[in-house]
């Protein structure tokens, strides 16, 4: 079986086989070949034995994706293949959002612009705070604030956008 | 002897954990106090009581002078302890429990008062020949007088906050030229912080080590140290990990030090367990930086290299007990690591990261304490400090500790939120900080824009597919197909 799997910003192609009965499983990625055997414990916890060498993993599901711990790490592994299409408006490597979205769980504290407003890019759009620290979102582009979405004290989680900005396209780049 | 047969908990998370585990050793009732957002938070879960205070915003809860004594009053608890952050060195908290008839567990109302106040605290000490950073004994909010006194101490210079602490109100100026600016900013912050803008300027120390000292001091007049910690490795003037004894230590210096502490808590009337602050520089001079009047969160340090349990002799001081020992008496042994678990991404500028804990396995084995306020399944809110838990290790030497710290990070399993530990871990590994090399500007130095290694990321995605085969149930081979095979397409049965 094939997969597609993104950490941070990187895909890797992930060719899997897998024998029914042996608990073991032989994977490619990238040109590199690896003879896994695993156990499974408990819930979420994998006893990996990897050409020799044995690891504990342990795999949580979060939100479009699974958080997978090694040796002290954890690494958001998501499913590239499962995850919604990208805006189709504009694509590549130098799209930028026109959506402000907080990157935690936080309460607004201020909303420092107005629809209708023209901003700079890196310009401060909505400051957030989550545990006493209170961090400025910016805008990530010249343009026009078309709408905001939310409200002072407003409880607002990564994902929900905020404020949305319409590109400046001849200002920037 | 006398003993509380009730106390109050005014916190939440670690510490309050941690403080009712020794109550419970010393057969002492507990309440706990909550927000509605923590019903059912560790402190809540191991207390005999608890009591809820009101919403989740730290106003209206832990920071809530008249609940907190109406909620001691209504349980009948004889004491309260503040834990560290809150309402810790608030004086005129301490003052409500002390004319309510309550025991507040830290020094008394006034000692609190007049070390809350900085330029205060340096006169005081500058009495007691404490050295101090060269600066500023009064405060002012005048800006030319500022920039008079600025001229006569030089550059580079620290601006603070009178009423300062966790780094609100305090700058780093290097120019004659950025001073009228960092002193208006200050002074804006610490309005906000402390409903006090007055400033005072000291030297800057290039590079120093952060090196404090744990005292007791009884009401019978005993006091003594219990050797140094050094902090060094911070950020944003919050320290992440700490050590005892101090890798730049000498016995004679050690000695010269303490001595000066125990100065600093006399000249104070110092009473209960508390922290003299210094910093160490190259030269090995070392300056007066603050008193930190309460429970330090660093503290079990201390007690795993001293054999103390510093929440005891808190609670036996405040009871009105003398120390049972005298300085002859402590000795240190081994040496001991702790370093503090936040959520917080360190690969997102350490940007808070609360959430729900999905899965969590504590390391264990010699040497290892654990002393943590979350548990698999508990949420983790946005409300309050991104403190989760403390590691902390001991060993016979500092070298043994550092890979045993290792050893219990990769073994420390936090999933479903972000936490400190990989960063922690590269922290510990590193070169620079197994050579002892640390100092305050370790991290700024050393660990700017980190982000994690990628060696494993391999073995991430595999256990990714492996998770998936076995959560299937029953595996079946599966025909792989140029293109865009989706799982969905290929793997038949599926689970959300």
């Amino acid at each position: 079986m094939k997969y597609r799997l993104k950490i941070a910003e990187d895909i890797v192609d992930v060719d899997v086989s897998h024998s029914d009965n042996e608990h073991a499983v032989q994977a490619i990625l990238e040109g590199k070949e690896y003879h896994v055997h695993y156990q499974s414990v408990v819930n979420g916890c994998f006893h990996l034995v990897m050409d020799g060498k044995s690891i504990d993993v342990f795999v949580a599901t979060g939100y479009q994706g699974k958080y997978i711990f090694v040796n002290g790490q954890t690494f958001f592994v998501q499913d590239a293949d499962q995850l919604r299409a990208p805006r189709t408006r504009r694509r590549g490597p130098e799209e930028i959002p026109g959506e402000i979205t907080p990157p935690m769980p936080s309460v607004v504290l201020r909303i420092m612009v107005k629809e209708g407003e023209r901003v700079k890019r890196g310009q401060g759009i909505v400051v957030v705070s989550a545990m006493k620290m209170q961090t400025t979102l910016v805008a990530p582009s010249d343009g026009i604030i078309t709408r905001i979405h939310t409200s002072i004290d407003a409880k607002v989680a990564p994902g929900d956008i905020l404020v949305e900005i319409e590109k400046e396209e001849n200002n920037n780049e | 002897m006398s003993m509380f047969k009730k106390i109050l908990i005014a916190n939440r998370g670690e510490i309050a954990v941690r403080i009712i585990r020794t109550c419970r050793e010393m057969g002492i009732q507990t309440v706990a106090v909550y927000s509605k957002v923590d019903k059912a938070a560790a402190h809540v879960l191991e207390a005999d009581e608890a009591v809820v205070l009101g919403e989740p915003e730290p106003s209206a809860s832990y920071l809530n002078i008249e609940r907190i004594i109406a909620a001691a009053t209504r349980t009948s608890a004889e004491a309260i302890h503040p834990g560290y952050g809150f309402l810790a060195e608030n004086s005129e908290f301490a003052e409500c429990c002390e004319t309510s008839g309550i025991t507040f567990i830290g020094p008394p109302s006034s000692v609190l008062r007049d070390l809350g106040n900085k330029t205060m605290a340096r006169r005081t000490m500058e009495s007691a020949d404490v050295p101090l950073i060269p600066g500023m004994l009064e405060a002012s909010h005048d800006i030319a007088r500022l920039c008079q006194e600025a001229a006569q101490i030089g550059f580079p210079l620290m601006v603070k906050a009178v009423a300062g602490g966790g780094g609100k109100g305090m700058r780093i100026v290097f120019h004659p030229e950025a001073l009228e600016e960092s002193c208006i900013s200050a002074m804006s912050e610490a309005e906000k912080a402390f409903g006090d803008d007055s400033l005072y300027l000291e030297k800057h120390i290039e590079s120093p080590r952060h090196v404090e000292f744990q005292m007791l001091a009884d009401h019978h007049g005993n006091v003594v140290h219990l050797f140094e910690r050094e902090c060094s490795i911070q950020r944003r003037y919050q320290k992440i990990i700490e050590e005892t004894p101090s890798p730049a230590m000498t016995p004679a210096l050690r000695n010269e030090m303490a001595e000066v502490a125990v100065s600093a808590i006399k000249a104070s009337g110092y009473i209960n367990a508390g922290t003299v602050e210094f910093l160490l520089d190259h030269s090995g001079r070392f300056y007066f930086l603050e008193v930190n009047a309460r429970l330090q969160v660093e503290h079990p340090i201390t007690e795993l290299t001293t054999g103390i349990d510093c929440v005891r002799q808190q609670l036996e001081i405040a009871a009105g007990n003398p120390l049972t020992f005298t300085q002859e008496d402590i000795a240190q042994r081994g040496h001991a690591i702790e370093c503090r678990i936040y959520a917080e991404d360190p690969e997102a500028n350490f940007f808070p990261s609360p959430g729900t804990v999905s899965l969590y396995r504590e390391p264990c084995g010699p040497g290892i304490r654990n002393d943590s306020g979350i548990y698999e399944g508990c949420e983790v809110p946005m409300e309050y400090d991104p403190i989760l838990s403390k590691l902390i290790v001991t060993a016979q030497t500092r070298e043994a500790t550092r890979r045993r710290m290792l050893r219990a990070l990769t073994t420390y399993v936090i999933l479903g939120i972000r936490t400190t530990i990989p960063f922690l871990i590269d922290v510990l590994s590193s070169e620079e900080f197994a050579k002892g090399h640390t100092h305050t500007g370790f991290l700024d130095r050393h660990f700017k824009n980190w982000s994690q290694g990628k060696a494993d990321e391999d073995v991430a995605r595999i256990a990714y597919v492996i998770e998936e085969i076995v959560s299937r149930g029953r595996p079946s081979t599966v025909v792989s197909k140029k293109g865009f095979p989706t799982p969905w397409e290929t793997l038949g049965e599926w689970r959300i």
